[in-house]
């Protein structure tokens, strides 16, 4: 379980994200959402949109947090959807990092369209 | 048709940049336990789909209206430009994301057309869209654009000058784009793949246009072509895997997105509608012919960062939607060989694209076997056949194959005075052969 969480938060960091335990950070004007998964070998997390969470939180703020339960993370794509089991949400995001494009020679910039930091604070299960 | 070199500024350009995602894309693949093995899967799905892809289509249809989707079966580009305009119908402003199929359709013009302004959305397609030009590489559309280009365009959108640094161009574009995402009456998208089993589309960006135009607007439009499909989620894991570790190195895009329907009736946001419009455009065609493993592809743009032809010429000198070796085995097939029978010269047949096909399409393979069709349909030039056809017959046959040796220096000098000889030794010295043959030494 733990090897899982660590892979998780080693892809997650080289990824862009910044990764917190226990305590999410106070930003104004950050969205704030509920991963349903975590993915270790790409260090993922997994936005379903429902009811309480539309499918542009993630992308209009320019800053994001995603609260992820370390019990919800699975080690790589096959078992993420192994484990929707046939429960597929309308919108179903796999969001690896901060928005970004080299689209302008090549050369990388973040926070194009999306945010340009993104924060998952681990909750221990 | 010719293939010059680019200009130097495009050339250090597009050289520098297939360099640097060539090795991005070979550390990537290194980082797997065995790409080998994977490859071999990825091969493997892809053609199941293709080879039985009446059934798949169907399965993937019913899945898409249980969720309550919408699909629209089009033969041919014209009708599938024509069911998007009617889709459209009412709207004043289309947001897009990146599709090469709308550009393989000539999509925007029949919108524009029917009075639908159309704003791309990816910042290298906004920039080009800007210029009035059309994308020359896959996944890196604006390759040969300077950030000095970009500020002028992005300049005379806001009427103020915008500083030529990263930075300021970023937030600019976010700036003009935003407004599009709020006001868009529809989103459309292309599709990198879609599932049969659950009908989902997936949708890959780095940027996040591509959840902005399918979360913000009342409609969402997918284009997908008809051999996008993959039969289940746990196939779709296996590709995942390869297209973003082959187009530029990452382990996954940054937003890789699976749409199911549009939004349920609690959800605070998202399309009310979801049509997807599937386009043959030929694919078929293709499916019943020797090169159906070309619809395998998955538009990485792997093959064109290795091909020697792509890196010296770029993909404006195609002259065509898709470029590189896989645009070049591609084009000719969905359009016809004779109307581009200079597409399957535009290779050194290396092989450096088949090795570097994450679903390995022996592409260089394909290439010549279309210029056997070429020759075999009489579509090469009435010369060049018997051109051919003469030296066949000299050179299979020994006694004359040891006579035509003979005459070879005399024979070089008048090969520079005529014909592609004379342009070929027009900038280059003629290599003079030795006095004497090899054979006459013993």
């Amino acid at each position: 379980m733990s090897e899982l969480v660590d892979t998780f938060v080693r892809n997650a960091e080289a990824a862009g994200f910044e990764v917190h335990r226990g305590e999410a950070p106070r930003i104004a004007g950050a969205g704030v959402s509920r991963a349903d998964y975590g993915v270790a070998a790409t260090g993922s997390v997994v936005l379903a949109a429902s009811h309480g969470e539309p499918r542009a939180r993630h992308l209009v703020p320019e800053v994001h947090v995603s609260l992820l339960r370390e019990d919800a993370i699975v080690a790589d794509l096959a078992a993420l959807f192994a484990a929707l089991d046939g429960r597929i949400p309308s919108a179903l995001a796999i969001v690896t990092g901060p928005s970004r494009s080299a689209d302008i020679e090549q050369r990388l910039v973040v926070g194009v369209h999306g945010p340009r930091e993104v924060h998952v604070v681990l909750e221990a299960s | 048709m010719s293939f010059p070199v680019l200009d130097e500024h495009p050339r250090k350009a597009t050289d520098a940049a297939t360099l640097r995602l060539f090795r991005a894309r070979t550390a990537a693949w290194a980082s797997l336990d065995d790409v080998q093995a994977l490859r071999d899967r990825a091969y493997e799905i892809r053609m199941r789909a293709i080879d039985d892809l009446d059934a798949h289509l169907g399965q993937f249809v019913t899945a898409l209206e249980a969720a309550g989707g919408k699909a629209h079966l089009c033969a041919t580009a014209e009708e599938a430009r024509a069911t998007v305009a009617r889709l459209c119908s009412g709207a004043s402003l289309a947001a897009k994301s990146k599709s090469m199929l709308s550009e393989e359709i000539e999509l925007n013009g029949a919108l524009a057309a029917a009075g639908v302004e159309v704003v791309e959305t990816d910042l290298g397609e906004y920039i080009l869209q800007l210029a009035g030009e059309h994308p020359v590489h896959i996944i890196a559309p604006a390759i040969e654009k300077t950030k000095e280009d970009v500020a002028r365009l992005l300049s005379a959108v806001e009427g103020v000058a915008i500083e030529p640094q990263l930075e300021a161009l970023a937030q600019a574009a976010r700036r003009q784009l935003q407004r599009v995402f709020q006001q868009a009456d529809v989103g459309i998208t292309g599709a990198n793949f879609a599932v049969c089993e659950t009908g989902s589309i997936c949708l890959v960006t780095n940027e996040g246009n591509g959840g902005l135009v399918t979360s913000l607007p009342r409609m969402h439009i997918a284009l997908l072509g008809v051999e996008r499909l993959v039969p289940t989620l746990d196939d779709l894991s296996v590709l995942l895997q390869l297209l973003a570790r082959s187009g530029t190195g990452q382990t996954l895009t940054t937003y890789t997105r699976l749409l199911t329907g549009p939004r349920h009736a609690d959800e605070e946001d998202g399309p009310e509608e979801l049509h997807v419009v599937v386009v043959d455009n030929g694919r078929k065609r293709i499916r019943d012919s020797r090169y159906k493993e070309m619809l395998a592809c998955i538009r990485c743009g792997a093959c064109l960062n290795v091909c020697p032809i792509y890196r010296q010429s770029g993909g404006a000198a195609y002259g065509t939607v898709y470029s590189g070796p896989m645009g070049a085995v591609l084009v000719p097939l969905l359009r016809g060989l004779e109307r581009e029978p200079g597409l399957p010269h535009a290779s050194s047949l290396c092989g450096a694209c088949t090795a570097a096909c994450p679903v390995k399409i022996p592409l260089h393979e394909l290439l010549l076997e279309l210029r056997r069709d070429l020759v075999g349909e009489r579509i090469a030039p009435r010369a060049e056949r018997f051109a051919f056809t003469v030296w066949s017959l000299l050179w299979s046959r020994p006694p004359l194959y040891r006579l035509s040796t003979r005459f070879v220096r005399f024979g070089s000098r008048f090969a520079a005075l005529a014909g592609p000889g004379r342009v070929w030794a027009a900038g280059r010295a003629l290599p003079q052969p030795a006095r004497r043959r090899y054979r006459d030494m013993r």
